[in-house]
C-alpha cells in the first residue's frame, strides 16, 4: 500500500471518493450532482477545497469519511459522485 | 392570550402571547439543545404539530423567581436551510415570522456542539443571515475540553458580532447565563441586534449559485474559526473503539440484530404485565363502580363505556413509553445513527431509509408506538411513506383473530410430510403477506404521492454520549402526554360510540340483544357489500366492532354466537365460526385481517402525527380496499 491512487491518469481529478482508500486525506474537488442534491453536502461542510478522509466501512460497503472534524456516513452512489485529489503529504506510509 | 390562558389550552392551536418576548432555539441535531430547552422550560411546555404537517411544534415558558420572562419555541434540529426537509423549510418559516400563530421571534438562541465547531459554524452563518438578534451557545463545554480541544468565546463574539456563551448541557452550567440574556432581551437593554460586517457581506451572498454562496460562508467559518484560535478536540478514542464493533462487518450486524430483538421483545413480551396490570385495574375499579351505583343507564355509560373507554386507551402507555425509552437511549448516545447505517441498504431498496427500521419492526408488536417512532425519520416524505406501511407489520392484535380462525379451520397436520405444520405455514404466511403489502406500496408511494427527488443520505455520527436522565424522563413525560391527550381523545370518542350503538333500541327491560341493536342493524345492512366474501351480516357486527381494535372481533363473535366469554382459544367458539361460515370465506377473513386498517388507534396516531385526517383516511381506505378485494380474491380463488 503506497500513496498511489487507483486512478490511471495522472492528473486525479478523475479520483472518486469511493475509491479512495481508509486513511487516506483528499481534497474535495467537485461534486458531480445536480444543486439540489448537492445542497445537503455543501451544507454539511463538503466544499472545493475541504478534507476529506474515509475512516471506515460500514458493513455494507459504504463509506464513512472525517469532514472538518464530523465524521459522516454516505451512500457508495453519493461517494461517487465526489471527486477528489490526493494530497501530496500523505500520513505515513 | 396571557401565559396563564395557556395551560387550559392543550388541545388548541399553540400561539405564543404577546406580552412576553418569543426566543427561538435553533441548532443542528445532537447538539443538546433539546436537552437545553428541557431544562430551560421544565414541564411548562406545550406540544402541537405545525399544521398540517408531521413537524411538532414545542412552545415552552422561561422562567425566573416565578415571572415568565419569555416564551420559548424549540425548532427542529436542521443543518440548514436548503429546504430539502420540512424541518428545514419550517423553521426557517419560524424565523422569518411566516407561520401562523407564532409571531416572528424577537431572538434566535443558536445551540452548537463545541466539538463539531468548524463543521457547525456553518448553520450559525445561515441563521445569522436572517438578521435576528442571536445568542451563540457552545455546548458540549466539558466533552471539548476532556479531548483536548478549546475556543477563544471572545474572540469568537467579536468576530460574529453577537455574544457567546458556554454551556454544559448535561450539567446544566451556562443556562443562567441564557436566561440572564433573555431577561436583558425583556428589559430591552443593551442586546445587540446587529450581526458583524462579515455576516452583513455573506447575507447578500444568498443570491449567488448554491455552491458559490456556501463557499462565502465557508470562507466566513474558516477566518472566524482561525481568529478565535479554535483547537478541535482529539477524535474520541472511545468513539473511535466503539464504531470499530458496531460497524464491524460481522459484529456490526450482529449487534444490531441483537439491540433490535430486545427493544422487540420489550415491547412485545415485557409490556405485557404492565398492560395486563392496567386492565385488572380498570376491570376491578370498574366492578367495584357497578357495585356502588344504581343499576340503570347511567351506570352502564359509566362502567361499560367510558371507563373501559378509557382503559382501552391507557393500555397503550406502556409500550410506548418503553419504546420511547429505548429510542431516548439510542438516540441520545449516538447508537441510532449508525443503526440507520446498518439499516439503510435494505431500507434503501424497497423505497425508504435506514431510520425506517425502528417504526417497521416496532410495527410487530404495536402500530401505534411504531408510528409515533417515525419522528426520528428526518425528511418527512420517508417519514410518511414509513408511516404509510407500518401498519401492514403483523401487529399483536391481529394474532388473536388469526388463532382463532387458524385453529377453526386449518388442520393441525404436517404439511407435505415435512416438519412445518400446516397451521405454523399458515401462520407465517400471514406475516409474509404484510411484509409483501407494506414492501409493495413503499414502492409504489415513493414512484407517485411521495416521489421525492433522489436526495442524498447523509448520517452524521455524532460522538458517543451518555443520555442524561433527565432529558430522557422529560422526553417520556411528553411523548405520554401527548398520546393521552391527542390519540387518547380519538380511541375514546370511536369506543364510546360504539357503546352507544349496543345500547339502542332499548327494550323495557334494558339493552338489546346484539342483533337488535343499533349495530346489528348496522351488520345487516352491510350484509350485501360483504355478500361476494362470504360475510354474513354477524361478521359484518365484527368488522365494525374491530374498528375499535382488531380483537375486539373474537368476543363480538362470541357474544353473537350466545357465548359468555369466548377468546380465541374457545372451542365452542371454533365449532360455531365452522358452522356458520365457509373455509374460502374464512381464508378471506385473514386476509382482510390481514390487510385491513381495523384499528381506530393507529389512524388516531397517524392523524396526529401527519398534522390532519388527509393521510388517516387515504390510508384506511386504501388498506380497506386492499382487505377487501384481497378476501374477495381469497372467497373466490379456495
Amino acid at each position: 500500500m503506497g500513496s498511489e491512487m487507483k486512478t490511471v491518469k495522472d492528473n486525479s481529478t478523475d479520483l472518486r471518493l469511493s475509491h479512495v482508500q481508509l486513511d487516506q486525506e483528499v481534497e474535495l474537488v467537485s461534486i458531480d450532482l445536480p444543486d439540489n442534491q448537492a445542497e445537503p453536502l455543501f451544507e454539511r461542510g463538503f466544499l472545493p477545497g475541504c478534507r476529506i478522509c474515509p475512516v471506515r466501512s460500514s458493513p455494507s460497503g459504504d463509506p464513512i469519511v472525517d469532514v472538518d472534524g464530523s465524521q459522516m456516513a454516505l451512500r457508495r452512489e453519493t461517494a461517487d459522485c465526489l471527486c477528489v485529489k490526493a494530497l501530496r503529504d500523505l500520513k505515513g506510509k | 392570550m396571557s401565559p396563564t390562558d395557556e395551560t387550559e389550552h392543550l388541545g388548541q392551536v399553540l400561539e405564543s402571547s404577546e406580552d412576553v418576548p418569543l426566543i427561538a432555539l435553533a441548532g443542528a441535531p445532537n447538539s443538546g439543545k433539546t436537552t437545553l430547552f428541557n431544562r430551560l422550560t421544565g414541564l411548562r411546555q406545550k406540544v402541537a404539530n405545525y399544521p398540517g404537517v408531521t413537524v411538532e411544534k414545542h412552545i415552552g415558558e422561561l422562567r425566573s423567581d416565578d415571572q415568565v420572562l419569555a416564551d420559548l419555541v424549540d425548532l427542529p434540529g436542521i443543518h440548514g436551510f436548503a429546504a430539502r426537509t420540512l424541518d428545514e423549510k419550517v423553521t426557517k418559516d419560524v424565523l422569518e415570522g411566516r407561520v401562523d400563530g407564532i409571531k416572528k421571534p424577537d431572538a434566535v438562541v443558536i445551540v452548537i456542539d463545541s466539538t463539531r465547531l468548524e463543521n457547525q459554524l456553518m448553520l450559525v452563518e445561515q441563521v445569522l443571515e436572517l438578521n435576528l438578534p442571536a445568542l451563540l451557545v457552545l455546548n458540549m463545554a466539558d466533552e471539548l475540553k476532556g479531548r483536548g480541544g478549546s475556543v477563544n468565546a471572545n474572540a469568537l463574539s467579536e468576530k460574529l458580532g453577537i455574544e457567546v456563551i458556554w454551556t454544559n448541557g448535561r450539567t446544566g452550567e451556562g443556562t443562567g447565563a441564557i436566561i440572564e440574556y433573555v431577561a436583558r432581551l425583556k428589559d430591552n437593554d443593551s442586546v445587540p441586534s446587529e450581526v458583524s460586517g462579515e455576516i452583513k457581506t455573506s447575507i447578500n451572498s444568498q443570491k449567488l449559485p448554491v455552491l458559490e454562496s456556501f463557499s462565502k460562508r465557508k470562507e466566513v467559518v474558516k477566518e472566524a474559526v482561525s481568529d478565535a484560535e479554535f483547537i478541535p478536540p482529539e477524535p474520541s478514542a472511545v468513539s473511535g473503539f466503539l464504531d470499530s464493533l458496531v460497524l464491524h462487518k460481522i459484529w456490526g450486524p450482529m449487534i444490531f440484530f441483537a439491540v433490535v430483538v430486545f427493544v422487540f421483545q420489550s415491547i412485545f413480551t415485557w409490556a405485557v404485565p404492565l398492560m395486563d396490570g392496567i386492565e385488572l385495574l380498570i376491570e376491578t375499579s370498574g366492578i367495584w363502580m357497578s357495585e356502588i351505583l344504581p343499576d340503570n343507564w347511567l351506570k352502564s355509560l359509566l362502567v361499560d363505556g367510558i371507563w373501559a373507554g378509557v382503559g382501552s386507551v391507557v393500555v397503550f402507555l406502556p409500550q410506548i413509553l418503553i419504546l420511547f425509552l429505548f429510542i431516548g437511549i439510542l438516540e441520545d448516545s449516538g447508537y441510532m445513527a449508525r443503526a440507520a447505517v446498518i439499516a439503510d441498504r435494505v431500507m434503501y431498496r424497497i423505497g425508504l431509509q435506514g431510520k425506517a427500521f425502528l417504526p417497521l419492526l416496532s410495527g410487530y408488536a404495536c402500530a401505534v408506538p411504531a408510528i409515533l417512532s417515525a419522528r426520528t425519520i428526518e425528511d418527512d416524505r420517508d417519514r410518511m411513506a414509513t408511516i404509510f406501511v407500518t401498519p401492514f407489520m403483523t401487529c399483536s392484535a391481529r394474532l388473536p383473530v388469526y388463532v382463532l380462525l387458524i385453529a377453526a379451520f386449518i388442520p393441525n397436520e404436517p404439511f407435505m410430510g415435512t416438519f412445518l405444520n400446516k397451521r405454523a405455514g399458515v401462520l407465517i404466511l400471514l406475516y409474509a403477506l404484510g411484509v409483501a403489502a407494506a414492501i409493495m406500496t413503499a414502492f409504489i408511494l415513493k414512484r407517485t404521492l411521495l416521489k421525492a427527488e433522489p436526495s442524498t443520505f447523509l448520517m452524521e455520527l455524532p460522538p458517543y454520549r451518555l443520555p442524561s436522565l433527565q432529558s430522557l424522563g422529560l422526553r417520556l413525560l411528553d411523548r405520554g402526554k401527548i398520546f393521552l391527550l391527542r390519540v387518547g381523545k380519538i380511541i375514546f370518542t370511536v369506543t364510546i360510540v360504539l357503546w352507544i350503538l349496543t345500547q339502542f333500541p332499548r327494550t323495557e327491560l334494558g339493552p338489546p340483544e346484539i342483533e337488535q341493536s343499533a349495530l346489528g342493524q348496522i351488520g345487516h345492512v352491510i350484509e350485501p357489500v360483504i355478500e361476494p366474501l362470504g360475510f354474513d351480516w354477524r361478521i359484518g357486527i365484527g368488522l365494525i366492532t374491530s374498528l375499535a381494535a382488531r380483537e375486539v372481533i373474537v368476543g363480538t363473535l362470541g357474544t353473537i354466537y350466545g357465548m359468555e366469554s369466548a377468546d380465541e382459544e374457545s372451542l365452542d367458539l371454533q365449532s360455531a365460526l365452522q358452522e356458520s361460515v365457509s373455509f374460502p370465506a374464512a381464508i378471506g377473513l385473514l386476509v382482510f385481517f390481514a390487510f385491513a386498517l381495523q384499528c381506530m388507534a393507529t389512524v388516531a396516531t397517524v392523524k396526529r402525527e401527519t398534522g390532519g385526517w388527509k393521510w388517516a383516511s387515504f390510508q384506511f381506505l386504501y388498506m380497506l380496499a386492499l382487505g377487501y378485494f384481497g378476501a374477495l380474491l381469497a372467497f373466490n380463488v379456495f
